[in-house]
């Protein structure tokens, strides 16, 4: 390293892209963010062009596992906080870390360029000022990448869908419900925006019909008198296993709810926790009272009618695809990512076997809140580039140390359905208890 | 006493401290309030130690140090002072009173640096131990290693006080003990505004803890003839943070009660608090 070190770019200010900056701060790194829209908040500024966010959209974890953990969100919030909230607390997570003095808003990153052999002479970060349409370039040391990963939508493509005479849009682009007023609504996919969007259709559309590939498991957002997320914690915390759990949680549904099969809902084809949760307590009271129609999958599009593998067919003039959405990084090259398939696949979900001062934050489909695992990714990155600049030969095999496992998955021992929606997938305690172990070889406190 | 850092919060996720009413009074330098994020001076937050409330702040401290220049700002824990919580107190944790103080932290518009005293200072070491204040100051510490040697202390000179907080009533403290160099009359005040201490948080302070690496200057400051923690207690609290004890003395040299916010020489305290502030912590 260099007498003065070079300082690092963050790409994105959303919580992952400020959890980042917060902790390289904190560490007395030099860090440097960027976020194409006006405003931070990622996926959580309801208005940026690249929000995914919709009018009615909440969390579907509670606060404390949501928030982040040296920041907890503020006590008058209620269990699952409106995306207005968020944002809000987004907002006062940075102003009260003085983020803002190290953000250039309006700024889109359209290039990352390694200098040197391997990158060693860190990166050139290429912006676009959107303001005034100008770009400029500047040299750093290392880059965080956490420009989010449910904001680049995936489409399906069913026979004859180019000539269907009704209207198709991605969930991307939707933001309320008053689209679907007076409209014969389906609704693909049963993630939980599929799940949320196929409810608001049961109460504002004409009519709706749901597709899903297979059945799921609708979760309830409160269980055992509590939330039902902070319930399936404390059986973790109770060291509970897997098998008794599922068990639990299974007797749980059926004596809430019942067979999901009675009211035509396919039956699972898989067990408790091998899908990312589906966190809906709604969907399974419309079904009920007959608003919401499920389908299996489609088979194919004949004009304004689509027909479903079961031979059932529906009129339809609004389709939503709630398909989901891939990872894209359009600033990087295909093949520094580690691609495997068509998706990238990173040790502990942050670093490439490419390059070592290339990290990425952000790339987690948790089983449970999101952000305190954002809090503690930045915290492993902070602590990383610390130790980079204290010591390179303990970093270094450190590094080398954590790329031998770039192979291991954090299932917490469910074997996940296979599905681009669980490319990213993770069982949050397991992680978390990895992410423990490496700050601990940072910092170099013996456990 | 080290420990690797605490990623792990189980408890904190599955059951989750409820809010309460906080009393958080504050007194802030003339300029604070229109441009909170520009100025120099952190914010200080200080924090109660057993049966006090924010009060024992507001009646010195606050006021002085922010004529000083320093925005200034005390919570009461819950059960405590002005705050809400005290039906409750009798099945109030430590967590919970770390819950009150990081909602008081969030509330703040930059970090701060954490005052604790007593009791307090263990809870602002378990609030670092989460949250990287700028500067951490631990006025007469409850020891880390656990209070159960100055129970037994305690219990040599006063028997009754001692088997009081076994059997789980408040700890019965005195004028002598918390503030020898006051008028009895200033004293008997106080002492009439002492309330009551959760008996499950007495019993966690008899325990030992461990925490994980704090950032920031550390100042641990005592008095040499404090009753309920002693000189050692405070010399090895300074010790696990490889800082040197500072001790507190009025200005003809004699040694300061325990509660060092009120006592006769608070002014003095004060200044070394502040000063180092000042020195130590960035700007």
């Amino acid at each position: 390293m260099s007498e003065s070190p070079l300082p690092w770019a963050v790409i994105g200010a959303g919580p992952h892209g400020l959890t980042a900056l917060k902790n390289l701060l904190e560490r007395g790194i030099d860090a440097h963010g960027f976020e194409r829209d006006s405003d931070l908040g990622g996926n959580w500024n309801y208005h940026a062009e690249n929000s995914r966010v919709y009018e009615s959209t909440h969390l579907i974890s509670t606060k404390p596992f949501t928030q982040f953990p040296d920041f907890p969100m503020p006590d008058h919030y209620p269990d699952y906080p409106s995306h207005w909230q968020v944002h809000e607390y987004f907002q006062s997570y940075a102003g009260h870390f003085g983020l803002y003095d190290h953000l250039s808003l309006n700024t889109e990153v359209v290039r990352c360029t390694p200098v040197g052999v391997d990158a060693a002479d860190g990166w050139d970060v290429t912006v676009c000022d959107r303001t005034t349409n100008t770009e400029s370039t500047s040299r750093f040391g290392g880059v965080v990448v956490a420009n989010g990963h449910n904001w680049w939508p995936k489409t399906p493509q069913y026979p004859g869908q180019d000539t269907f005479t009704g209207e198709i849009r991605h969930s991307a682009q939707y933001k309320g419900a008053e689209v679907l007023r007076g409209k014969r609504v389906l609704v693909v996919g049963a993630g939980n925006t599929g799940c949320d969007i196929a409810v608001e259709s049961a109460q504002n559309s004409q009519s709706t019909v749901h597709s899903t590939r297979r059945g799921y498991y609708y979760n309830p957002k409160y269980a055992f008198g509590r939330p039902s997320d902070q319930t399936a914690d404390l059986l973790l915390a109770m060291k509970l296993p897997l098998a008794l759990r599922r068990i639990m949680f299974k007797t749980t549904l059926r004596l809430t709810v019942g067979d999901f099969t009675r009211f035509g809902l396919p039956k699972p084809d898989h067990d408790f926790f091998e899908t990312h949760p589906i966190i809906n307590q709604q969907l399974v009271y419309y079904v009920g009272h007959g608003d919401i129609v499920p389908r299996p999958d489609i088979d194919h599009f004949e004009d304004s009618t689509v027909v479903f593998t079961d031979g059932t067919e529906a009129e339809i003039n609004l389709v939503i695809f709630a398909t989901g959405y891939l990872a894209h990084f359009p600033f990087l090259d295909d093949d520094w990512l580690n691609p495997t398939g068509d998706h990238p696949v990173l040790a502990r979900q942050i670093f490439t076997p490419r390059f070592d001062n290339l990290v990425v934050s952000g790339l987690i489909q948790p089983d449970s809140g999101q952000w305190t695992i954002a809090h503690w990714q930045g915290s492993l990155i902070a602590a990383y580039v610390e130790l980079m600049r204290l010591d390179p030969a303990r970093a270094q095999e450190f590094y080398r140390d954590v790329i031998e496992q770039t192979h291991v998955r954090f299932t917490g021992g469910a074997d996940y359905k296979e599905s681009t929606r669980h490319y990213y997938e993770i069982a949050h305690q397991e992680y978390l208890v990895a992410l423990e172990g490496d700050l601990a070889v940072l910092e170099r406190v013996s456990a | 006493m080290r420990k690797p850092r605490t990623v792990m919060r189980q408890w904190d996720w599955s059951v989750p401290s409820s809010g309460v009413y906080r009393e958080v009074l504050s007194d802030v330098p003339v300029g604070w309030a229109d441009e909170p994020r520009n100025m120099r001076t952190p914010p200080l937050l200080f924090i109660h130690g057993i049966a006090h409330g924010a009060w024992c702040f507001e009646e010195n401290w606050l006021p002085a140090a922010a004529a000083k220049g320093f925005a200034s700002y005390a919570v009461s824990l819950r059960g405590h002072g002005g705050s809400g919580g005290s039906r409750t107190l009798s099945r109030t944790l430590l967590r919970n009173y770390v819950h009150d103080v990081m909602q008081t932290i969030t509330e703040l518009p930059q970090p701060p640096v954490l005052v604790g005293h007593s009791m307090g200072a263990l809870v602002a070491q378990l609030v670092a131990d989460r949250y990287s204040p700028r500067g951490l100051v631990l006025l007469t510490p409850a020891p880390l290693t656990g209070s159960t040697p100055n129970l037994w202390h305690i219990a040599k000179q006063r028997p009754a006080s001692a088997g009081a907080a076994v059997v789980g009533r408040t700890l019965p403290m005195t004028a002598d003990q918390l503030f020898p160099g006051l008028d009895p009359a200033t004293a008997q005040r106080y002492v009439s505004r002492l309330g009551r201490e959760s008996p499950l948080v007495q019993y966690q302070l008899l325990g030992r803890r461990r925490i994980g690496p704090v950032r920031g200057p550390v100042m641990v400051a005592g008095t040499r003839s404090d009753s309920l923690v002693r000189v050692q207690d405070v010399e090895r609290t300074a010790a696990a943070y490889g800082v040197k004890p500072t001790w507190l003395t009025r200005a003809d040299g004699s040694a300061m009660g325990h509660d060092v916010m009120l006592d006769a020489g608070w002014d003095i305290a004060l200044d070394q608090v502040l000063d180092f502030v000042t020195s130590k912590v960035a700007p």
